[in-house]
Parts: C-alpha cells; sequence; structure tokens
C-alpha cells in the first residue's frame, strides 16, 4: 500500500482529493524554495575537503602509476627523468615475487590478529555486561588505555619486552623477534591496541538490547552463560561486522608495527608487509612510480574483500532478522 | 562600478611592491642575510656552523639532522621532488651518484675555485666527479681500521691480529675465555662495511667503461668475504645482529664487544653511544687477508652536496668550500666533528692533533691514521647504490633467519642490481 506524501498538518482536516476545481488549497508551509541551496551550501566543505585530500591524490597516484623513471642524456651516469611508460608498473608489480611473499606474511598476521581481537573484545563486552559485576568503569578504563598509546610507543615498548637482552619473558624460552614466534608478536601488538576499541563498541551494542528480553530469558530458565551464547551475541551481530570490518581493513594496512621492530631485529626484512614494500619502492630505492602502482594494487584490493565482507555480513544480518 | 575603477590601481601597487622584493642580483648584507639551510649528520656540526655564522653575517646557515645516510639521501629525493630540499647537504660517497642521477646534486664545477680543488688529491676528487664535472666537495675520508678495547685485550691475554686469520682464531679464543663477550659483530644491514672489505679483498663492484658498466657484485673476492663471515657466524665466534641499536650499544659499554672494524671517524661514534669507555680503545689497522699486505677499502666518508633546488647556489658554494677546505673549517672537522678530513691540510695538521676522547693515550693515532689513508684502494660506485644497501640488507637478513648462506645472499643483490640497471636504460655487460 503506497503511503501518500506526509502533508502539512493544518491541511489535514478538510482535505479532497487532488483533482478538481473544489481542491482547497492547503496552508502555507515552509517555502521549499530555498532548501536545496541550503543544503549544498552545509555539505559544500566537506566536499571541498574530500575532493582535495581524498579524491585528488588519488588520481595523482594512479596518473604517477602510469608513469616510469628511464635514463636520458649521456655518459655513464644520466639522469633518470619520468616518461610515460604505460601498464608496465602494474605489470611488474603484479608478477614481484616478493608482493606476494609480503601479502602472504600480511594474511598470516590478520588471520591470527582479527579473529583474537575480536574474540577477545566480545568476551569483555560480555563480562562487563553481566549484572551485578564489579569494578565496571575501572575494567572499562583499563581495557581501552592501550588504545591510546601511539602505535609507534605501542610497537617501541612491545619490542624491548620482546628483545632478549631485556625480555622479563627470557623463562619461556620463546624467541620472539625470530620466525615463526615473529607473526604472532607483531599481530600481539596490534591485539593489545585494538580490543579496547572494539570492546568499547561491542559493549554500546549490548547496552542497546531492552533488558526485558534477559528478563523472559531468565523467567524460562536460562543461565547467564546461556543468555551470552544464544541472545546477546545474535543481536550484537552487526555490531560485531561493524567492528570485523574495521579490523580486517586494519590488518590489510599494517605498517606501524613491523616497520618500527625492523631496527631491533634481522628477521624483519624492508619489505616484510605490503606497505612497506610501497614505502620502500617509493623513498628507499626512487621507485615511486611502481610504488604507486602497488598501492593502487592494494588498494583496490583491500575495496573488493571490503565489499565482500559486508555483502556476506548483509546476508547474515538479513537472514537472522 | 566605483570598485572597479580601483582595480587596475590596486593591481600596479601590488605590482611594483612585488618587484622591490625580487632583487635576486643584489648582494646579501648583514641586515638581509642570505639564508641557507644545510642537512648534517655529523657529531657537533652545529659548533662549527656557529663559527661560520659569527664570522659572516651576511650568510646566515642552519643545520638540521636529518638522519643517518640512508635517511639523508631518502628525504633528499622526496624533497627534491616537491622543491623543497634543503640548500647544501651531507652526501656519503657511494650514494652520491644515485643523488646524481636523481637531479638530486647540483653541477658546481663552475662554482668552486681552484684554491678550492687544490686542497684535495686527485683520488679524492675522483670520488666526486662523474662525466667531468664536480658535484660534491670532499668533507671526510673513512680509510677502514680497527678499533678495539685495549684494556680488555690486556685483560684477557689477547694479542691484536693483523691477518683475518688470525682475526678467526681471536674470535675463539674470546668465546672461550669469557662466554658472555665477542670480539666482532658482524651486522647484516652494514652494506658499507662489507663493500669496504670486498674492496680489499680485490672486488670491483661497480666500474664503467665509457657507457657500459659492469657490475661484479659476486665475483669471487666477494663471495670469499661471504664464506670467511658466514664461517665465523656459524661456529657463533662472532655475534650476528644489528650494530648501533640500543641492546649492541649497551653491550658495547658493558665491554662484551672487544673490537669494531669499521674506519677513521668510528671513535666519534662509539664516543657518542658509550661515552663512559673513552680512554680504553685503541687503534690499530685493519687485519689483511695476506701477511705484509696493507692497502685497505674506504668505508663511508660523506661529501657536501649544493642541491638543485638552492636559490643561492653561490653563496652554498662559498660556505662549503670554507667548510671542508680551508684551514679553518678542515681543523674544526678534525678536533670538533672527529672526522678524518678529505683535505690534505686537514690531514697534515691532524699529526699535531691530540687524538680523540675515545683512544685517549694513543698519541700516533692521527699519524698512523694519515698512513693508513695514503694506502687506499680507489672505488667507483655505481648509480643505484640505494637499490643494493636496501637488497643487502634484506639478503643477508632473509639468509640469517632462513638459514641460506651469505654467498646465496651476494647473488641475489647482484641480480637486483643488474636487473635495476638495466630497467633504468643503462647498458650493463659482465
Amino acid at each position: 500500500m503506497s503511503e501518500a506524501a506526509p502533508s502539512p498538518p493544518q491541511a489535514a482536516v478538510g482535505q479532497h482529493s487532488d483533482h478538481g476545481p473544489l481542491r482547497r488549497t492547503t496552508a502555507p508551509g515552509p517555502r521549499r524554495v530555498r532548501g536545496p541551496r541550503a543544503g549544498y551550501g552545509f555539505v559544500a566543505p566537506a566536499v571541498v575537503f574530500f575532493a582535495a585530500f581524498f579524491v585528488l591524490p588519488v588520481v595523482y597516484a594512479i596518473y604517477l602509476s602510469l608513469r616510469g623513471a628511464k635514463l636520458t642524456g649521456g655518459g655513464a651516469l644520466g639522469i633518470r627523468r619520468e616518461t610515460w611508460v604505460g601498464l608496465s608498473n602494474y605489470r611488474d608489480s603484479l608478477t614481484d615475487p616478493e608482493l606476494l611473499a609480503s601479502l602472504g606474511r600480511m594474511l598470516v598476521i590478520g588471520a591470527v590478529a582479527v579473529p583474537v581481537t575480536l574474540g577477545a573484545a566480545l568476551l569483555f563486552a560480555l563480562l562487563l555486561d553481566v549484572p551485578r559485576v564489579r569494578a565496571t568503569r575501572f575494567s572499562r578504563t583499563a581495557i581501552f588505555m592501550p588504545y591510546a598509546v601511539p602505535g609507534v610507543v605501542a610497537s617501541l615498548l612491545w619490542g624491548f619486552l620482546y628483545l632478549p637482552s631485556t625480555t622479563p619473558f627470557a623463562f619461556t624460552g620463546i624467541s620472539f623477534l625470530d620466525a615463526p614466534a615473529l607473526f604472532g608478536s607483531v599481530a600481539n601488538i596490534a591485539v593489545w591496541s585494538g580490543v579496547g576499541f572494539n570492546m568499547i563498541i561491542l559493549y554500546t551494542a549490548l547496552q542497546s538490547v531492552p533488558r526485558d528480553v534477559y528478563e523472559a530469558a531468565r523467567l524460562d530458565g536460562c543461565g547467564e552463560w546461556q543468555i551470552a551464547w544464544r541472545i546477546k551475541i545474535p543481536l550484537v551481530v552487526p555490531a560485531l561486522a561493524l567492528t570485523g570490518l574495521f579490523s580486517l581493513i586494519g590488518a590489510l594496512q599494517i605498517y606501524g608495527e613491523p616497520q618500527t621492530l625492523r631496527p631491533l631485529t634481522s628477521s624483519i626484512s624492508s619489505t616484510w608487509v605490503p606497505l612497506m614494500k610501497v614505502y620502500r619502492d617509493a623513498f628507499a630505492t626512487d621507485d615511486i612510480n611502481g610504488a604507486a602502482a602497488t598501492s593502487v594494487v592494494l588498494a583496490l584490493g583491500s575495496l573488493l574483500l571490503s565489499l565482500l565482507v559486508l555483502r556476506l555480513a548483509q546476508r547474515r544480518t538479513r537472514s537472522s532478522s | 562600478m566605483r570598485t572597479r575603477a580601483h582595480i587596475p590601481l590596486v593591481l600596479a601597487v601590488t605590482l611594483a611592491a612585488s618587484l622591490t622584493g625580487c632583487g635576486g642580483g643584489s648582494e646579501p648584507t648583514a641586515d638581509d642575510p642570505v639564508q641557507l639551510t644545510y642537512w648534517s649528520w655529523a657529531p657537533n656540526i652545529e659548533d662549527v656552523v656557529a663559527t661560520w655564522n659569527a664570522e659572516n653575517p651576511e650568510i646566515q646557515v642552519s643545520v638540521t639532522d636529518a638522519g643517518g645516510n640512508t635517511d639523508t639521501a631518502t628525504k633528499l629525493v622526496t624533497q627534491t621532488r616537491a622543491g623543497n630540499a634543503p640548500d647544501m647537504a651531507q652526501v656519503e660517497y657511494p650514494t652520491l651518484p644515485s643523488l646524481v642521477v636523481g637531479e638530486v646534486a647540483a653541477d658546481i664545477t663552475d662554482l668552486i675555485d681552484d684554491e678550492t680543488l687544490d686542497a684535495y688529491t686527485d683520488s679524492t676528487l675522483a670520488l666526486t666527479t662523474f662525466n667531468d664535472a664536480l658535484y660534491a666537495v670532499p668533507q671526510d675520508v673513512g680509510p677502514m681500521m680497527m678499533l678495539y678495547r685495549a684494556d680488555r685485550f690486556e685483560e684477557l691475554g689477547l694479542e691484536v691480529p693483523t691477518t683475518w686469520e688470525d682475526y678467526a682464531r681471536t674470535a675463539e679464543q674470546v668465546r672461550q675465555l669469557d662466554p658472555s663477550s665477542y670480539l666482532g659483530t658482524f651486522s647484516t644491514d652494514q652494506t658499507g662495511f662489507f663493500a669496504g672489505m670486498a674492496q680489499q679483498a680485490g672486488a670491483q663492484w661497480w666500474s664503467v667503461d665509457g657507457e657500459a658498466w659492469s657490475v661484479g657484485i659476486d665475483d669471487d673476492a666477494s663471495l670469499a668475504v661471504a664464506d670467511y663471515w658466514q664461517d665465523l657466524a656459524d661456529r657463533d665466534a662472532v655475534q650476528v645482529a644489528p650494530i648501533l641499536t640500543p641492546e649492541w650499544n649497551a653491550q658495547v659499554a658493558d665491554g662484551q664487544v672487544l673490537t669494531w672494524p669499521s674506519a677513521v671517524w668510528a671513535p666519534g661514534v662509539i664516543e657518542d653511544v658509550a661515552p663512559d669507555t673513552a680512554g680504553s680503545w685503541a687503534m690499530a689497522p685493519l687485519p689483511q687477508w695476506e701477511e705484509g699486505d696493507s692497502a685497505v677499502g674506504l668505508q663511508g666518508g660523506s661529501s657536501s652536496i649544493v642541491t638543485t633546488s638552492s636559490d643561492h647556489p653561490e653563496e652554498a658554494a662559498e660556505f662549503l668550500s670554507w667548510l671542508n677546505s680551508s684551514d679553518e673549517g678542515a681543523t674544526a672537522l678534525l678536533t670538533t666533528v672527529n672526522n678524518y678530513p678529505a683535505a690534505t691540510a686537514g690531514q697534515e695538521a691532524a699529526v699535531d692533533t691530540e687524538p680523540p676522547a675515545l683512544v685517549a693515550g694513543q698519541d700516533d693515532y692521527y699519524a698512523l691514521a694519515a698512513d693508513i689513508a695514503s694506502d687506499t684502494l680507489p672505488v667507483t660506485w655505481g648509480p643505484n647504490y640505494n637499490v643494493t644497501n636496501a637488497a643487502f640488507a634484506d639478503a643477508l637478513g632473509a639468509a640469517v633467519e632462513g638459514g641460506g648462506t651469505f654467498r646465496d645472499a651476494l647473488v641475489q643483490v647482484q641480480e637486483t642490481t643488474v636487473s635495476d640497471m638495466e630497467e633504468t636504460g643503462y647498458e650493463v655487460t659482465g
């Protein structure tokens, strides 16, 4: 049944049908003429910033990726100048074994970090939501505090906790900065930093669940564990999907932790994760065009992966409601 | 309509006012000094620059430490692209060709007078001259030698090794006498050190004939050097770890690292990281492959460039000439910065100077340094040393990590370097 457009309240009384000369004109409502223009005015600053700091750099990166530095001039050294090279940067980037290896390492770290972060965040949020739990405010602050520590500081902190000569965990006998433990060590820093933020989101989602659902469940004889498993978790699936997407994107863009740990160990190469390779190409080996091509490839890959995850999450939410 | 009439007048006044500001050809005066920016990581360089600023009010220089060699070179390239580079910068000799090729270093052949050129030997100038054009003013040179802990050697009853075979034997001895110490550290990211050792063994990593390049990073001499260090690493006779990290610095301060084979600029660096060990170190010539040889390679050593982004190249060249080749500047580099000057006048003055604080007590330090400096091997650096540097650290790190050999790592570096040169358009033969 289609709904009529909402009409001003005064016209509701005595409104005849739309056609015919007996149609009573409605009382003058708010003038609509200035509406659209005011809207554009409010949105304009955001659009300007978006275009200047997001769209333009992306366009410039795509432009750079289609060019390359070739030798001009004579003599033994010559000069490297930028010229048009078409898609050869993309071909080089996609067939580079180092890029594939770094993607593999990134996926391993992501496979460790994302489930652990979300699992821990969900667990903490559920624990804080249990009735009659004590010290909630202290716990919330304590769990959230690592998120406030800047990434580089967190990496250095954990770096010194991992170094063989300064670590207090020497009794475990684990060599934190050598593979294979290295993946867990890097993932650990990401987990430590990210749990607090995700926990807050999930906790807030839990707070918005009406309490009488739990009352009804308890009357039916559910224990706390069953309430958590069968009621709370399904109800926060949308929030879980959101935090999952954020964590996934964060894992795809992992950079600060390995880059900061790199001077402390020889196990992290300059191309350990894809973004480190982009940085090295752009700045250390003076191949900014190749780096632009790699970053466009990475961005497209991240976009596709995010769309896939969103599509899956929407399907699940739709099927469960 | 009234507003429009004013516009031509306003424009004319603004134009006239702006023209007075662009007096590019006017001489700088003390009231309107030329402001130059200089990037340098040399220790205590600010004091030397302050001397210049006091004596030259019309050319004022401000110095910034942009990080070590690799960081500075990286930033120079990015800043040049942005048109924002400093007027002058310190650049190590191996990195200089890649900056020439990247259009970062300006051609200063016409800006440097003969008096400055006469201050250097031909072989020193060869390090900064390409295609018959001068691109940098040599600042210091880094002939390789070995710093060692004289007190710990005496304590453990060790003899200073004169050949690399001796060095290996002494390394084993140290591990037996004091399991918490090492004779030395083999670092996987010191391309410069390895290149210097390869030079000493007779390798030529780059050579050019006309316009055709040859790359020999994995030639027999370099592979022999790789095998030597591989052997020591496998026997745990030397430590394999990055140097100049907080961890390594702490070990040096504790006396657990007994030698640092490096170059003449080393005392200043160690004094920075482990000042309490001053006075306990001494310097000896670098061990040789054959008993009786004396030639060594060069490790590091810097020059000063004028960048292509500079608006005042003449004033910049004037400052750099003073800093690097004048008596006052070269002596300041020697005594304040603890560098070994490239200018012959500076090297001669060095013989009468007190040794650096780290090796206080070794009165013949600079005489020995002069001997070593007079017997260094010539070297040519390729146009993509930055690529080689990055590949070297990665390849050696992967070898240490995954159990590969240093030999294979060198072959990998050779392949990466050659393919990058060919990709850019260089002709690479052999």
